[in-house]
């Protein structure tokens, strides 16, 4: 395969291969940045590919993927998803409300034994895949714009929260003091790289990117939804159920805020109002800088996971060098444009 | 035919909670403007206040002004149209008079007796208007208090705190929030108060744990004073400075008890402050909520301020009553609480809590 692409590469003439090297250049440059960047941060402060600092990136990316992954359904369907970030605060704070610790000072619900964990990741499961649903039902049937649904349905779990957090004797106070058996089931671990522990949550998203990636390649609704985001008639002409694709897309994406609510609870472990918040603005910057266009019907999940590694190397890398924070937003604002642009110009060529 | 029964039941349901609140016919007395229902310590001020103001025998209305100012201002303009007879004002912005002057305008109008709390305004702005107060604290204590804690625990322990023994303690800062006043003061008054005490001990200052960051804090990038970003830091910052380099941060000061929330949590992870007879990093954080005080009693953290919620609320309540009441002063009666000599400003003390 590598031999043809040579052999060909021989056979252009010299104008042709200095436009094939070009668009070559242009294409991967988001790798080419992600490596001279690695190399630039490693040459000043050395300890940045340091094992216990690749775990850190890895599971720091690995909390922030399953948000992104449910995102990228909505925008290959050409939508996005505001919601994403409130619905990670409220199973946050249910997942926590939940599984505090028996006799914990300042406990939610005091006489509530903690519960069996399988029962409240199903239930907070449920929670998610219930906004999802109407989310998605919304936008099928009514015809809406996502960006409109989810903005609603956004304040509405926000409402939620709140009042969530005022109920018990918990007085809108961040819930912690959270039950050993289960922060040490996200964060404990069972396998450790060298001296350094591997959070256990990694190999959970891990399972879960991989079960993604059947579903989008490899069984009929992820073909189904890639046909309906690149256009929507055409799929509904070769008889593709529309409507009930659209609503599996956002009550898939609502299961993954799911399973990113119920981490983040144990990972953070302290939980309040501010839990979630942006976090829908992170994974569609991830999404869209791992080429899920907004144009629709295109996206991978290895890009995906582009995006949001790169996002978290950008944090990590600017911490490790001292920059403040200010230059963080400059360059996060850099990257995403730049490779939007870049995404886009595939298109235009293309076209 | 469905449809539309379906549509007049969602009606009904949207409406059914306004007449309700309307049942008393008339309008409440105080409204309560509070800058953001997210924030935890503000919380727990709404609910006191909620109670205090009802046992006074006044009705009340909350607001959530989210964080935008100009939502507030818009809540406060239609308050009035309600016929407010009180107005308690916990504004957004901070920064500036700007905003503050246009609530005072507007209450100064409809002649209402205006209240700010807990974020502070200017002395000229509740001087623009002889029925305007403010009750809270002074935003340089908390940050004071929290050195001045900082240093006596250090004094106390330094051999342990300086785990490498290098002679010198250094630190990490969680600031909560960019161009916030609260923020600020905590941010330099911890390190100054701590560094005052070692100073007249003759021990060095403390030194922040990166020397290539120039403004010695990590701030939350979404000014939220969350436990997520401090978490990240923390954990972030604890793969390249730990125990196995000898170059352990070795004291982990913040802005709030979220942020000291977040990165205990990290340090647990590295094995530190996990409670008992475990490694300790001294954690510091200001508010005093439930998590931290119940951190504090399991060893896990060192020390936080405490925000009088409770003291807030009985002051709030006793200038709202006065408001109200027709044959008083805005200010009557208040000699039992610390007062500003020349300006009308209640301050709350803040207090060292250790456990």
């Amino acid at each position: 395969m590598k031999l043809k692409i040579v052999q060909k590469f021989k056979q252009m003439p010299p104008n042709e291969r200095r436009i094939y090297l070009r668009e070559l250049l242009i294409n991967n440059s988001l790798y080419i940045f992600l490596v001279a960047a690695i190399v630039l941060i490693q040459c000043m402060n050395p300890r940045f590919l340091s094992g216990p600092s690749i775990i850190n990136i890895i599971s720091l990316s690995a909390a922030n993927l399953p948000i992104a992954l449910g995102i990228a359904g909505a925008i290959i369907l050409t939508g996005t998803d505001l919601s994403a970030g409130r619905i990670v605060g409220l199973v946050a704070c249910v997942s926590a409300a939940l599984l505090q610790m028996t006799g914990y000072a300042g406990k939610m619900f005091p006489n509530l034994q903690t519960l069996p964990i399988p029962v409240v990741f199903l239930l907070v499961i449920a929670i998610g895949a219930l906004v999802g649903f109407i989310n998605g039902y919304c936008t099928a049937t009514f015809h809406l714009h996502p960006f409109i649904v989810t903005l609603s349905t956004q304040l509405i779990v926000y409402g939620a929260l709140l009042l969530l957090l005022m109920t018990g004797n918990n007085n809108g106070q961040s819930i912690s003091g959270l039950d050993p058996s289960y922060t040490n089931f996200i964060k404990g671990s069972v396998i450790s790289l060298g001296s350094t522990p591997i959070p256990n949550y990694v190999w959970y998203v891990l399972v879960i990117t991989a079960i993604m990636w059947v579903v989008w390649n490899k069984t009929a609704f992820g073909k189904n939804m890639f046909a309906i985001g690149s256009n929507s008639e055409a799929a509904n002409v070769s008889g593709v159920n529309v409507k009930r694709c659209i609503i599996l897309v956002f009550v898939l994406a609502g299961v993954l805020y799911g399973v990113t609510g119920f981490i983040e609870a144990a990972r953070i472990g302290s939980n309040s109002a501010s839990t979630g918040l942006n976090y829908e603005l992170d994974a569609i910057a991830a999404c869209v800088i791992g080429g899920v266009s907004f144009v629709g019907g295109t996206g991978k999940i290895s890009g995906v996971i582009l995006g949001v590694v790169l996002l978290r190397l950008i944090f990590v890398g600017l911490t490790f060098l001292g920059i403040d924070a200010n230059m963080q937003y400059i360059i996060k604002g850099l990257i995403i444009l730049i490779a939007c642009a870049i995404d886009m110009r595939k298109y235009l060529v293309r076209r | 035919m469905k449809k539309r029964i379906l549509s007049a039941l969602l009606a009904l349901c949207l409406f059914l909670p306004l007449l309700t609140a309307c049942g008393g016919g008339k309008g409440d007395d105080v409204h309560v403007f509070y800058y953001t229902y997210s924030d935890t310590y503000i919380s727990s001020v709404r609910t006191a206040l909620d109670a205090k103001l009802a046992e006074a025998g006044l009705t009340y209305h909350d607001y959530d002004g989210n964080g935008n100012q100009t939502t507030q201002t818009e809540q406060v303009r239609t308050a009035i149209t309600q016929g407010a007879r009180a107005l308690l004002v916990n504004i957004v912005n901070t920064g500036s008079d700007d905003a503050a002057n246009e609530i005072v305008g507007l209450a100064r109008d409809a002649g209402i007796p205006l209240i700010f709390f807990n974020r502070e305004v200017s002395d000229t702005v509740i001087g623009s208007y002889e029925n305007c107060a403010y009750v809270g604290t002074r935003a340089e204590e908390a940050g004071l208090l929290q050195g001045e804690m900082i240093g006596e625990y250090l004094l106390e322990h330094y051999a342990e705190t300086d785990r490498n023994g290098d002679g010198k303690i250094s630190y990490i800062l969680f600031k909560g929030e960019e161009g916030n006043n609260e923020a600020i003061y905590r941010t330099q008054y911890s390190v100054e108060g701590a560094n005052e005490l070692l100073e007249r001990a003759n021990k060095p200052a403390l030194v922040f744990y990166d020397r290539a960051n120039t403004n010695g804090y990590l701030v939350d990038r979404n000014g939220q004073w969350s436990a997520a970003a401090a978490n990240e830091y923390m954990t972030t910052v604890l793969t390249s400075y730990n125990a196995a380099g000898n170059n352990m941060v070795e004291l982990v000061i913040c802005n709030n008890d979220s942020m000291a929330e977040g990165a205990i949590s990290a340090l647990n992870s590295a094995g530190f402050n996990t409670g008992g007879s475990s490694p300790a990093i001294p954690v510091f954080g200001v508010d005093a909520s439930d998590a931290a005080k119940s951190l504090i009693r399991d060893k896990k953290m060192a020390g936080t301020v405490q925000q009088d919620a409770a003291g807030m609320a009985v002051a709030l309540a006793h200038l709202a009553t006065n408001a109200i009441a027709e044959d008083r002063g805005l200010m009557d009666g208040t000699e039992g609480f610390t007062v500003d000599e020349s300006v009308r400003k209640i301050r709350i003390a803040y207090g060292k809590y250790l456990g």
